[in-house]
């Protein structure tokens, strides 16, 4: 290079003086540099393990407390029928007034008795108001057993199930520790919790009637956002002008996705309720609502795979004869549906952790019994987590943490649905 | 993909229409009491309707709404029909104005059924400084304008020299609440009208004394903690120094963490505050609609499983109801029986 400007005389450009890269300057650039690119790395790790540390905060409580939920102490209550004050003739419980007979009886006080009989005075506190449930299903099973003494696992009160899991007052501990000698508690898998509804005790409940009634409103979610916000994504894309209207149209969509749910649930309470006449407290209504506040997601995560489909697949199908339906239907659809499904998927578990415009409509509410439809009033997983968090028994600590696990699972699976479905049948091109 | 998804939708379909029948939309018939109002009663109602429930087959498990007294009024009275909630719970007596609305609106037979008593309580983290206050402490601690001025206590010193110099932090219930409104009415409001002045402004113009009377103050002394009572027990285990307002099942229930406070000397118990000597103590009431009685089955036996359950031993005194004297028990006792009709004239 030198060599060549030596033969050719140029006009001399101004002389470069080669940078001192050890120079008192330099090497201070270079430093802030280097700096700067260290402070953003930290900066950007200290987001993700501030993130990760909070999930990991939330994680571990809500297991900590949760796990003890899902669990639930067992006493095997002596129940000897014959001296009991339990007024029964187990001939009347195999015809067909078993039920009419079983109501009337006293099956609660016998309960009770066979407790006091069993561990003194204070035995009625040690079982579960609710003790006498399961008496009432062994004698249904069996009703034999009237004649008879047996052992009947029974949930113990919530004090003593507190106990068992470590965590109550001394007076307390001391009637669990006598109980435990007696070698009749056990501390088992809770089943009633996955399979029961609502209660007021906290030894009762379980979270089938609210997370079948988050199943219901979904599915009502579902069957109103999708196809809606499939087909106005695709008109949209596909057939609608480019103009000031359509213009005005995304721009509404767009806020819409934005809208605090809240306002869905006033606008619920207004048109389904008031209006409609539509019950109150029901599937239906919850559905309705928050397929109003999916629909918008829909629409934009369904406009975003349209648009990813490439033009040359509906050039190539059009060029062979195929009619703009078709196009539609037999190419562009497919190719983006993984798109769509993703974002509905998302859509619908944002709906699901959603109680803001539920309490609107009523679903904040005591139901006891499992919704059989979607007319009937029901309650859904946030909400039930909502109402649990308010009571004032100490026993729904734990299970309000249960029931955050319940529905964390359920996220977490819709999640893992929409992961699997666009890894399976997205294409690259 | 699509056969799926129509395979969704079919099922699903199915499944909806089988709940159908049953229900129906709000014209039809109802078989199963629906009931709405305060949070504060919710849990006494909830329980009575799981009891009703499981020694009744014959009859729906009535189902509990919690919307707030105020809200649930609206609904209670916005008419008669399937459509209309039957039973209101309600943590104060109805307004003259609320009755007026539902007379307007067809509402015309109700039943007011007092259910029991429900203590709003002061209190303290076990840890705390054992505070002694009167109602007058109070109301100068926590009202917006005390007496007319405005509220520049920062510590209960400033309050009363006899207290200790601790900031004044006070958790307490919104004013959406009906405990906001009992923390209104029966402390704040007798705070306030220890001073003869604002006894006499009461005569002369009612509004401007309960603006001054009942107005909490907004500067961070009192903090509004949601309608999630176990919360402020949480942050009072966190700050000993603070002070929280809630209802006295959830004193009763978290012993081992807070202890209540002694207002005019009286701490809350079951006792004072079935005597009304505790100045926190209110009524909690139920109202039927009378044209429902007849036509929802089970609500009749609901009151009458109602009124079995609000006796002192009664398994609602075990979640923190405290029972009526037995006059007022007797009295509502026979209402539940003859579904005596309210007159409205004795409402303010």
């Amino acid at each position: 290079m030198t060599e060549l400007a030596a033969m050719t005389p140029v006009p001399t450009a101004p002389k470069r003086i080669p940078t001192d890269w050890k120079s008192d300057l330099m090497q201070r650039r270079i430093r802030k540099r280097y700096a700067s690119e260290r402070r953003f790395r930290f900066i950007g790790l200290a987001a993700v393990s501030l993130s990760v540390a909070f999930l990991a905060f939330l994680l571990i409580t809500m297991i900590g407390n949760g796990a003890r939920g899902f669990t639930q102490t067992d006493i095997r209550l002596p129940v000897n029928f014959a001296q009991t004050s339990l007024m029964l003739d187990p001939t009347a419980l195999t015809g067909p007034n078993a039920e009419a007979a079983l109501a009337a009886a006293n099956i609660q006080g016998a309960t009770e008795e066979a407790a006091v009989a069993a561990f003194g005075p204070d035995g009625a506190d040690y079982i579960s108001d609710g003790a006498w449930l399961s008496v009432r299903a062994a004698i249904r099973k069996d009703p034999a057993i009237l004649g008879k003494t047996v052992d009947i696992a029974v949930p113990a009160s919530t004090h003593i199930d507190i106990a068992a899991k470590n965590g109550a007052d001394p007076e307390i501990r001391a009637a669990y520790q006598k109980l435990e000698a007696t070698g009749r508690l056990s501390t088992g898998f809770n089943l009633n919790f996955l399979t029961g509804s609502n209660s007021n005790d906290p030894t009762l409940v379980g979270i089938w009637g609210a997370f079948k009634g988050s199943l219901l409103t979904m599915i009502v979610t579902l069957l109103l956002a999708f196809p809606i916000g499939v087909l106005a994504a695709l008109y949209l894309e596909e057939y609608a002008p480019r103009n000031r209207w359509t213009d005005l149209i995304e721009v509404s969509i767009n806020n819409l996705a934005a809208v605090p749910s809240i306002i869905f649930g006033l606008l619920g309470l207004a048109v389904f309720l008031n209006v409609m006449h539509l019950p109150r407290s029901a599937a239906l209504v919850g559905g309705l609502t928050l397929a109003l506040m999916t629909m918008p997601v829909i629409v934009i995560a369904g406009r975003n795979a349209i648009k990813s489909v490439p033009p040359s697949i509906r050039d190539a199908a059009l060029g062979i004869g195929a009619s703009p339906v078709q196009v539609v239907f037999h190419h562009v659809l497919p190719l983006a549906l993984p798109g769509i499904l993703t974002g509905t998927i998302i859509g619908m578990a944002r709906a699901l952790g959603e109680t803001a415009p539920l309490l609107m409509i009523g679903m904040r509410a005591f139901i006891p019994a499992p919704p059989a439809g979607i007319t009937d009033p029901a309650t859904v997983l946030p909400v039930q987590i909502y109402l649990w968090a308010d009571e004032v028994s100490r026993g729904f600590v734990e299970k309000t943490s249960a029931a955050i696990i319940v529905l964390l699972v359920f996220l977490l699976s819709m999640n893992g649905l929409a992961i699997y479905l666009r890894n399976k049948f997205e294409q690259r091109w | 993909m699509f056969k799926t998804f129509a395979l969704v939708a079919v099922s699903a379909l199915a499944l909806s229409a089988c709940g159908d029948p049953a229900t129906g939309g709000a014209g039809g018939a109802r078989d199963q009491v629906k009931i709405v109002g305060s949070s504060t009663v919710y849990p006494f109602t909830s329980a009575v309707a799981e009891t009703f429930g499981r020694n009744n087959p014959g009859f729906k498990t009535p189902v509990v709404e919690s919307t707030g007294t105020g809200s649930g009024m609206k609904l209670f009275c916005a008419g008669v029909g399937a459509g209309h909630p039957d039973i209101e719970n309600a943590s104060r007596r109805m307004k003259k104005s609320e009755f007026e609305d539902c007379q307007k609106n067809g509402v015309k037979d109700i039943v007011e059924v007092q259910v029991g008593i429900d203590g709003l309580a002061l209190i303290e983290s076990n840890a705390g400084p054992k505070m002694n206050l009167t109602v007058e402490d109070v109301y100068k601690a926590i009202a917006a304008n005390p007496y007319g001025k405005p509220n520049a206590a920062k510590t209960w010193k400033d309050v009363n020299p006899a207290l200790p110099a601790i900031a004044i932090k006070v958790f307490g219930p919104p004013s959406t609440s009906g405990t906001r409104d009992s923390l209104a009415e029966l402390i704040l409001d007798k705070g306030c009208n220890k001073n003869p002045e604002m006894e006499a402004l009461k005569k002369s113009d009612a509004d401007k004394h309960k603006d001054i009377c009942t107005k909490v103050r907004e500067d961070g002394a009192y903090v509004e903690s949601g309608e999630n009572d176990n919360l402020i027990v949480q942050k009072l285990t966190a700050n000993p120094d603070a002070i929280g307002v809630l209802g006295y099942s959830f004193l009763e229930e978290n012993l081992k963490d807070v202890r209540g406070i002694a207002i005019n000397g009286v701490e809350p118990t079951y006792e004072t505050i079935a005597g009304f000597t505790y100045p926190g103590a209110r009524a909690m009431f139920i109202y039927v609609k009378g044209a429902h009685l007849t036509a929802i089955p089970g609500l009749k036996e609901f009151l009458a499983e109602y009124a079995n359950a609000w006796t002192p031993g009664g398994y609602l005194a075990k979640r923190g109801l405290i029972a009526s004297p037995d006059a007022i028990r007797a009295k509502n006792a026979e209402i539940v029986q003859k579904l005596t009709m309210m007159t409205g004239a004795d409402l303010s």
